[in-house]
């Protein structure tokens, strides 16, 4: 395989980390530099290590990391000449070989990769292949979640930019609504009734110490969150899909009420950990850049990277494993493969019975009025049924603009993605997707500006959108001109991840078990472990579970998961940092963690009531 | 814990930290002696200016030295050009920053706003501002919730304008973020007098009743919050209220209320079996505002202060002592 052009590497951009290792005063950096990434073919395999890992996709790469530190020698290698896998953030003509690769291999994996590239994009005036970074499995980073941790712990965060995303809205009656989540949105939206004020205060109230509160939600255990909301909470039908589907991010009106809760939970107490948004992103691409950055960890860890490489076969007795270029490698420990890296003759895939389909487009426009101010993104959500296909399953939409560095001034990316199965899925995508499109043009366009009865006065004399009219009126408005789309991608992606769940340890105890000897005959992947696909999930939620899971299986327990202490290598200063101030993006430097500036900050303005 | 870093204290770690302590103190110690033997001989010179600035880094909280500090610079006042009257508002703020709830520095800049030469309304103004700013950062800053008095009382002597309705905005502002600023609720007591007394209120009429609907409004969002409740009893018990409105007004307004305060305990009972325990303590106040009106209806008084006593048996004397106050 050649090389083909790429997006320059973190370690690229990053110019000043390179040239100058020392450059922050304070703290030496514990991260020294790599050869793995910048130079991806080192000349010489070794004999000999304790845990191969084919595929550098996320929880691979979280894998691979978490092994490095806790002393494994670990082999990590990727049939691709650029690192993520499955989690890969690629340009235009990375995608285009990806999908000729999806369609000419019968893939267990990916299946009816469909690719437009409009004339504008091909003829590569306006726009260059490596202006954009698309995500195979775009994902939202919650702010206080398991992978953010470890994204501190490990260090890993400084190789990475993170972005903050605080507008989801919901679909609902051909318009979006904007939620209304926090204490004083709820006190001051004037269109909620008091009582609905009341009873959304109690279930956010709740909601943060549930599991403390059975005889609420007990009774309503093996039944649909919807009914408890309605029965117990008396909550109105829009707040209703908002929880559920907005801040929760479920994907249907049966999603069980133990699991929703937990959803719901997870975005509220995510909010004002590092300011008034729930919700971070990675600049420069998604799992691509985080990937990246665990490997990079993983290789200062002391792991050996190796891209163009795969693993052919592997004989389970002899514990040797063989590559396409013909170099051997003897694994002492275990082989962890994704289902992608498989060679021909593999018989061991687990099952991916799950489907989720994605449809991921590039519009010729900015987007710029679904984003919060200073941002570049937004979640919308299209509960079911609110779309013209009457889709039984939620579409969720990532919106990215120029901002994150993915794609150009003037562009956005839209991520689409449904857990619906067979050919309804397309339906609902191509549903949705005109959703956006024509609330776009109407949002874009000029005409409603000064139309009597839309923009309406508050007793205070502020202005109020009048979101009823608004919805109204876009409804008899005909879209003149069109959103031109640079591309569209339509692809199925199988999962062995059931929707609403993480991986289950179960997965992993297969047949393919080496200690179980039950290898199937001329089966080029016997013994060897596979990690499962991403699922349908938007947030990084799974990724630690998962990694966790498999760790275990190579290292007895997960106790000393990341049990990395870099902070010893400090010395004691006298000075202490000022407090960073919070301004949307927190870029990282790499003299202070956030927790550290966080805690700055409390302390400096402290609390005391009168 | 969450948010502070571990660090293990080798034993190396420890003799250094331990030197570099031992440095600092003895650095600190010489240098308050060198100051306060200046300060005791009357020196006054940019030198021991400069003194005071390096203790008062150190520790703000030396308020000897800023008394020096204000001596020296009353001293070299007549030479001072209007940069270090700047200067010297900017090392406040710089202080402010770094330790936000020290008195002397909040005391001292006022001692420097009040002596600026001629003490313009426009560094005033700007001085709201940065009152603010300060309170955005943390609402509950008392010592900023006081100076931001001290600042609109000079604005409005200077100006000879009141400033009550936009400090009331100030206050609206602030609750609509966080409707638990009590301080901000407390502001609104102070202010809502004085503007009803300066006929500062066009028309007191809807001024009322849109307050009921503010309270109301944030009754229903937190029924927890005794900052709500706390405002709301001071409300129906002012004269602002019962004077401005008529008789019958005044009693339709309370009864409304109460009608809204059970509608919200009943919705309470239901969902989690227990009353709560704010709506009843209002009730009673109203009942006692109803009985002093002359209303004859069927009071409830004595049932509340029973259910009172039940839910919160460690306040019983004082529930008692309520029921047998008539």
């Amino acid at each position: 395989m050649s090389r083909a052009e790429r997006r320059p590497s973190m370690a690229e951009r990053r110019n000043s980390f390179l040239s100058s290792p020392m450059q922050s005063v304070g703290t030496p950096l514990v991260v020294p530099h790599l050869a793995g990434i910048e130079d991806p073919l080192p000349d010489t395999t070794p004999e000999k290590v304790d845990v191969l890992i084919a595929g550098t996709g996320m929880v691979e790469s979280v894998l691979a990391a978490a092994l490095s530190w806790q002393g494994s020698n670990v082999l990590h290698i990727d049939k691709n000449d650029y690192y993520g896998d499955t989690s890969a953030t690629l340009t235009v003509d990375q995608l285009k070989q990806w999908v000729n690769d999806i369609n000419s291999n019968s893939s267990k994996c990916y299946e009816n990769a469909k690719l437009y590239i409009s004339k504008t994009l091909s003829q590569r005036n306006k726009y260059q292949s490596r202006d954009f970074g698309i995500d195979l499995s775009p994902k939202i980073l919650f702010a206080n979640s398991d992978l953010l941790s470890i994204l501190i712990k490990s260090r890993v965060h400084q190789y990475l930019e993170f972005q903050s995303l605080s507008n989801f809205h919901t679909f609902e009656n051909d318009s979006f609504e904007k939620l209304t989540n926090s204490k004083q949105e709820i006190f001051t939206d004037q269109s909620l009734s008091l009582m609905t004020k009341r009873n959304l205060m109690k279930f956010i109230k709740f909601v943060l110490k549930w599991e403390e509160q059975p005889e609420i939600w007990k009774p309503y255990t093996d039944r649909p969150i919807i009914d408890l909301l309605l029965e117990k909470f008396k909550l109105e039908r829009e707040q209703i899909f908002e929880l559920i589907f907005s801040i929760g991010l479920c994907y249907n009106l049966e999603s069980k009420t133990v699991g929703a809760l937990q959803r719901i939970r997870r975005y509220l107490t995510s909010f004002d950990v590092y300011g008034p948004f729930p919700v971070l992103y990675s600049k420069y691409g998604g799992p691509g850049e985080l990937s990246q950055g665990f490997c990079r960890s993983a290789a200062v860890g002391g792991a050996t990277y190796k891209l163009n490489l795969q693993l052919v076969s592997y004989n389970p007795t002899t514990k040797e494993a063989t590559f396409n270029d013909g170099s051997k490698v003897k694994v002492e420990e275990k082989v962890i493969m994704s289902p992608t890296q498989t060679a021909s003759d593999s018989k061991n895939v687990p099952d991916q019975p799950y489907e989720v389909h994605r449809l991921t487009c590039i519009a010729e426009k900015s987007c710029s009025q679904w984003f919060a101010e200073g941002e570049s993104a937004a979640i919308v959500v299209f509960p079911p049924n609110s779309l013209k296909s009457n889709n039984r399953q939620v579409v969720q939409a990532f919106i990215l603009g120029s901002g994150t560095e993915t794609c150009p001034a003037g562009t956005s990316i839209w991520y689409l993605s449904t857990t619906e199965t067979g050919s309804r899925a397309e339906l609902d995508l191509d549903a949705a997707l005109e959703a956006l499109e024509v609330s776009l043009i109407r949002e874009t366009s000029t005409e409603f500006e000064n139309e009597n009865g839309i923009l309406e006065f508050g007793p205070n004399g502020e202005s109020i959108i009048n979101s009823v009219k608004l919805g109204k009126s876009f409804k008899e408005y005909i879209p003149r001109d069109k959103i031109q789309f640079l591309l569209k991608l339509y692809y199925t992606q199988y999962t062995s991840t059931p929707v609403f769940d993480v991986v289950k340890d179960e997965f992993f105890n297969r047949k393919h078990d080496a200690n179980q000897e039950l290898l199937i005959p001329g089966a080029s992947d016997n013994g060897v472990i596979f990690s499962s696909m991403p699922s349908a999930e938007i947030s990084y939620d799974e990724v630690v579970t998962s990694a966790k899971v498999l760790y275990e299986k190579i290292v007895g327990s997960d106790d000393d998961f990341f049990d990395v202490d870099f902070e010893e290598d400090e010395v004691p200063t006298g000075s202490r940092t000022a407090p960073v101030e919070y301004e949307n993006t927190f870029e990282e430097d790499d003299d202070e963690d956030i927790e550290m500036s966080n805690s700055n900050v409390e302390e400096a303005v402290g609390e005391m009531e009168i | 814990m969450h948010g502070i870093k571990r660090r293990q204290w080798t034993e190396e770690l420890l003799k250094q930290k331990k030197l570099q302590d031992q440095k600092k103190i003895s650095e600190y110690r010489d240098l308050t002696k060198t100051v306060l033997d200046k300060k005791r001989k009357e020196i006054y010179t940019l030198e021991t200016f400069d003194l005071t600035t390096q203790v008062l880094k150190i520790n703000p909280e030396f308020n000897s030295v800023w008394n020096y500090r204000r001596d020296i610079i009353n001293s070299l006042r007549d030479g001072l050009a209007i940069e270090s009257w700047e200067d010297e508002l900017n090392f406040t703020m710089a202080q402010m920053k770094v330790f936000p709830k020290v008195y002397w520095i909040w005391n001292h800049r006022v001692w420097i706003l009040n002596n600026y030469p001629n003490s313009p309304l426009k560094i005033w103004q700007r001085e709201l501002v940065i009152a603010s700013k300060v309170l955005e950062m943390d609402a509950r800053n008392y010592h900023a919730w006081h100076y931001r008095r001290i600042i609109v009382n000079e604005i409005e002597k200077i100006s000879g304008k009141s400033m009550d309705k936009s400090e009331l905005e100030y206050t609206t502002l602030n609750i609509n973020q966080n409707i638990s600023n009590f301080s901000s609720w407390h502001q609104r007591a102070k202010l809502l007098p004085r503007m009803f007394s300066t006929d500062e209120v066009m028309d007191k009429k809807k001024f009322i009743n849109d307050e009921v609907s503010y309270i109301t409004n944030a009754m229903f969002t937190d029924a927890e919050d005794q900052s709500v409740w706390l405002y709301i009893k001071w409300f129906i018990k002012n004269e602002i209220v019962s004077k401005t409105l008529s008789g019958d007004e005044y009693q339709k307004m309370l009864k409304d209320l109460k009608n809204n305060i059970l509608a919200i305990n009943e919705d309470e009972v239901e969902f989690s079996g227990v009353q709560n325990n704010w709506c009843l303590k209002i009730l009673i106040v109203i009942e006692d505002i109803e009985t002093s009106l002359g209303i004859t209806n069927t009071s409830n008084k004595t049932e509340y202060i029973e259910q009172l006593i039940e839910a919160d048996p460690l306040r019983k004397n004082r529930y008692m002592h309520l029921l047998n106050k008539h």
